[in-house]
């Protein structure tokens, strides 16, 4: 670590995500940032991940990463399998056989509940957003999913107004009792990194990111998430990651410049 | 036997009412030569169905042919939500089955093989159960396992009455290849009444023939072949053009307004005659050479 290496929060962000990855894991992922750490991880130390898309993608190696969408077909560039959503989040995913997904959203709650569909009283005035996609089939059978999202304080609330994905729903074992596998392991912002904690499921604080303060986290959240007596500083990048995040991945710039 | 079709009469033999599964996904394989006939014929009423929100549903609903979705959410990608889809959603005048990608392939999937519900493991705990076991009659319901007893959600099979599927490759009996990733589109085909095909290339059925592990669609299941190019534009068909960057803008800087959405149907719907007037107004052959896709990348 150099004090003085450049690095802007999202490149911080994917070197966090890319860790939560182990070599020969079976990832399923979303556009965006989870692209870019997967990325990471598989030209660092995981090599030997399989990535998934959704729509039908395995493994991928695209030349341009701040793509349109899933559907653009620059993300599918050299894959090794074009299959379908009932191969890839049936027999893949629904099987078992996801160990991380990725996930993201609107709005998340102190137990890792995700809004990705509306904003307001579904039967009064709302905002509509999204919808679930694949995001609730891998938040409800990946083995463990990986949560990004802003550090905001109208994204982080105690409750979300609605469940698109679930995480731990209100704690304790409610998941589980509802059927579902895995859960939530992390949560990260641009200013932090969350856990949950094992017994009540709540959101903990992991580490708080450099030229960030335990007061400019907490003052950006809704609701108060568990903090330990000790609190680390979260790592920040390499110079190899910063440099294969933007010569090797993202040469273009296009995710940076999103 | 020959299947093949102008755009107007595989659109004439779709009524109103029906449930049509549409094989857009965001902006790629979208039937939108297909939702721009449906809309000059002044087809209404009808329930469209797909896992992820493209631009056909999207235009489809925002020109009032559609009253019903069945889907699993969705947007355009990088260039913003479905405008259309959200304003109907947001004023109420749009009946919305909302589930998630993997439910919406087990309701095809079930209905492909003729079952009467299949279990998931998606949707536990979340509103989206509760908006769906709310809503009159309820398409999910719960059973026990006889084997271990466990309690399993179950979802009801979709059977549509049509799906219309955008391809690459089709004979004119409709046996049909889908390049690149298939999405929901193969349960989709075998889940449907029947299917309408519309096609890049037509070539002959010698040529189906001599790679048969590419046909994805048997011509059994297809009622008529449309033979009609760029008829997914401005979204993209893999390996033949890609999607259209600036009129994908121009499609969602119109519809983010009622009026300029009506604008945009009022010139590049109602304001030509058919497909070919329309690949005419975008500048031609000149102008959508500059979309072909490259070989090797299929963008």
């Amino acid at each position: 670590m150099t004090a003085e290496l450049d690095y802007a929060p999202y490149e911080l962000m994917a070197a966090v995500a890319a860790c939560e990855l182990k070599d020969g894991e079976i990832v399923a992922v979303g556009l965006g940032l989870p692209v870019i750490a997967t990325f990471l991880a598989q030209r660092t130390h995981a090599p030997n991940i399989t990535i998934i898309f959704e729509l039908g993608i395995v493994d991928p190696e695209p030349l341009e990463v701040g793509v349109d969408g899933l559907s653009d077909p620059r993300i599918w560039y050299r894959a090794k399998v074009h299959t379908s959503f009932a191969d890839m989040l049936g027999s893949v995913l629904h099987r078992g056989l996801v160990d991380v997904g990725f996930l993201g959203g609107l709005e998340i709650d102190a137990y890792g509940n995700l809004n990705t569909t509306l904003v307001g009283d579904p039967k009064g005035k709302f905002r509509r957003f999204t919808g679930s996609g694949g995001g609730n089939d891998v938040a409800s059978n990946a083995n463990r999913t990986v949560i990004i999202i802003r550090h905001e304080a109208r994204k982080l609330n105690e409750a979300v107004s609605f469940i698109t994905s679930p995480g731990y729903l209100r704690g304790r074992d409610e998941r589980e009792r509802a059927g579902l596998r895995g859960g939530p392991s992390r949560v990260i912002t641009d200013k932090a990194i969350f856990g949950f904690d094992p017994e009540s499921k709540r959101m903990r604080l992991e580490s708080i990111h450099p030229n960030t303060t335990l007061d400019d986290v907490l003052s950006n959240m809704n609701f108060e998430p568990i903090v330990p007596d000790n609190l680390p500083v979260t790592a920040p990048p390499t110079v190899e990651q910063v440099r294969l995040i933007r010569e090797e991945i993202d040469p273009k710039g296009m995710y940076a410049r999103s | 036997m020959t299947k093949l079709a102008t755009l107007a009469q595989a659109v004439a033999s779709v009524p109103s009412g029906v449930h049509v599964a549409l094989s857009g996904f965001a902006t790629a394989r979208c039937v939108m030569a297909f939702a721009h006939e449906v809309i000059r014929q002044e087809i209404k009423g009808l329930t469209v169905s797909q896992c992820v929100g493209g631009m056909d549903a999207d235009i489809l609903v925002g020109a009032g042919a559609a009253d019903r979705i069945v889907y699993g959410g969705g947007s355009r990608g990088r260039s913003g939500p479905h405008y259309c889809l959200r304003r109907r959603i947001e004023d109420g005048t749009l009946a919305t089955e909302e589930f998630s990608s993997l439910s919406m392939t087990f309701r095809y999937l079930a209905g492909s093989l003729g079952l009467p519900f299949i279990p998931i493991r998606s949707l536990r705990g979340s509103d989206i159960l509760k908006q769906l076991q709310e809503s009159e009659p309820s398409p999910v319901g719960t059973l026990n396992d006889p084997f271990t007893g466990q309690e399993w959600l179950v979802l009801k099979p979709l059977t549509p009455d049509v799906a219309v599927v955008q391809v690459q490759v089709a004979d004119q009996d409709g046996n049909a290849w889908i390049l690149g990733p298939r999405w929901d589109n193969e349960e989709q085909v075998k889940a449907s009444k029947r299917t309408i095909v519309f096609t890049e290339h037509l070539v002959s059925t010698e040529a189906i023939r001599r790679f048969p592990e590419r046909t994805v669609i048997p011509g059994f299941r297809v009622s008529h072949v449309v033979h009609l190019p760029f008829s997914a534009h401005p979204t993209s068909v893999y390996n033949v053009y890609d999607f259209d960057a600036k009129h994908i803008e121009r499609f969602a800087d119109a519809s983010k307004t009622p009026e300029g959405f009506q604008k945009y149907l009022d010139k590049y719907v109602y304001g030509v005659e058919n497909h070919w007037g329309y690949l005419e107004l975008l500048g031609g052959m000149e102008y959508l050479s500059s979309l072909e896709a490259d070989p090797v990348f299929g963008y």
